[in-house]
């Protein structure tokens, strides 16, 4: 009997931390990125704007990805000495995108215009969290059709509850 | 408990009246003028390539599986060198008092405030009602998971999801198209103006032979003509109230063909 509970508790610890493990460095919720970039010191300590970097969040349906140059024009100068710069430079002389893993997936059969909701004068925060305190990006929305139309609906957005507003 | 299922029998049944939306925000509408129309089938393509249709090939079309949401349709009079074609595009009529809304066991089916009838492809669990009540034999329906071979599934139209297996569908008036152009004009604050939309068999028709607009809108090309003398739409008598008005081909003779 002592046995059986021994097993119970350290099959339940090795659960719990096996749990942890998957969910901080497994899971799609917070992938590890091919570089260590942290929105934590870029939009956190240094203040710089969200579409400054995604700069079609405001005029397309993708927020987009920087490229590489957007990058460089700064990180030509600025600590050009850290490991994880100099890999981005490499990036730069080879002439490649940075391969990111993409964390806010949508299905193929939504349509979501990020132009629509920045003009509507949402802040990128009610979706993205916190993305200032972040040193690796996560999710923290689910992006359920529920949790789309929650806000559709206390917004009171026109058509907002419309299966064809949202799906194509 | 009898009570609570009353109340809910009750409110689908309100969603199910045909005038549910009372007042529309917009009533789409197709004008094709059978005058023009020559039967070349350049809107048939078009309409293959905007909506991401499978090509199924022969022996799916003889079991009756093609794919076509638009055909046209042939009828020739008389024999050959005193002979009469008359051609009419058929697409969905977008039915206002529709037959497919009443009998879909899930509401994948209905009508949205734009006068559309539109179709939900996730809500879809392919019983075939639908096909089964349309007049106007025009809903196909996914009899497997079509796959575009290699270079072609580059040319899919990213504002349209592909279909997969068990889901029917049906020509939706070029939905994506109405959506860019309702969005552009919010941009610019302004409404949707007559002639921003263009659904791509209008747009491809060699002829102009298919209009597109809005019939609330007293100033649309397609309030003009629907006042035509030659209008008339297709079954008319079944009471189905579609959204596709078609203009009588006018022969040589003076007389009106379609009758």
């Amino acid at each position: 009997m002592k046995k059986l509970i021994l097993y119970a508790v350290v099959g339940g610890i090795a659960f719990i931390i096996g749990y942890f493990v998957n969910y901080q460095f497994f899971s799609d919720r917070a992938p590890v990125q091919p570089i260590n970039f942290s929105h934590k010191i870029h939009a956190g300590d240094n203040q710089i704007p969200c579409q400054y970097c995604h700069i079609y969040a405001e005029r397309s349906r993708v927020s987009g990805v920087p490229n590489v140059k957007r990058c460089m024009g700064c990180h030509q100068i600025i600590k050009t000495d850290s490991p994880e710069i100099q890999k981005v430079a490499s990036y730069w002389d080879k002439k490649e995108p940075i391969p990111w893993v993409k964390v806010y997936n949508l299905p193929d059969h939504v349509y979501f215009p990020h132009k629509r909701h920045v003009r509507a004068g949402l802040d990128c925060k009610n979706c993205h969290g916190d993305v200032a305190s972040m040193a690796r990006i996560e999710k923290v929305s689910s992006l359920q059709m529920g949790w789309c139309l929650s806000c559709h609906s206390k917004k009171e957005v026109k058509n907002g509850s419309d299966c064809w507003t949202c799906h194509k | 408990m009898s009570g609570f299922l009353e109340r809910i029998a009750g409110k689908l049944k309100s969603y199910r009246e045909p005038g549910y939306y009372t007042k529309l925000d917009h009533k789409w509408t197709m004008v094709i003028d059978l005058d023009k129309c020559n039967g070349c089938e350049a809107c048939v393509v078009a309409c293959y390539a905007e909506n991401n249709l499978p090509v199924v090939g022969k022996e799916d079309c003889a079991k009756s599986r093609a794919f076509s949401w638009l055909r046209i349709e042939r009828y020739v009079e008389g024999e050959y060198p005193d002979v009469k074609v008359k051609f009419i595009p058929v697409m969905c009529q977008q039915c206002m008092k529709a037959p497919c809304e009443t009998g879909c066991p899930v509401y994948a089916t209905y009508h949205n405030q734009d006068g559309l009838n539109v179709q939900v492809y996730n809500r879809c669990v392919g019983t075939f009602t639908c096909a089964t009540y349309c007049t106007y034999d025009v809903r196909r329906f996914n009899w497997f998971t079509y796959k575009w071979p290699k270079p072609l599934e580059a040319q899919l139209n990213p504002d349209v999801s592909v279909r997969e297996m068990g889901v029917m569908e049906k020509c939706t008036f070029c939905i994506q198209r109405i959506r860019s152009a309702k969005d552009k004009a919010k941009d610019e604050g302004k409404p949707v103006k007559d002639g921003d939309i263009k659904p791509a068999c209008s747009q491809s028709c060699p002829t102009g032979a298919i209009y597109f607009g809005d019939l609330q809108d007293p100033e649309s090309i397609v309030a003009k003509l629907a006042k035509s003398p030659r209008r008339y739409r297709l079954l008319e008598e079944l009471n189905a109230d579609p959204s596709v008005i078609y203009l009588k081909r006018v022969m040589g003779d003076g007389t009106t063909s379609h009758e």
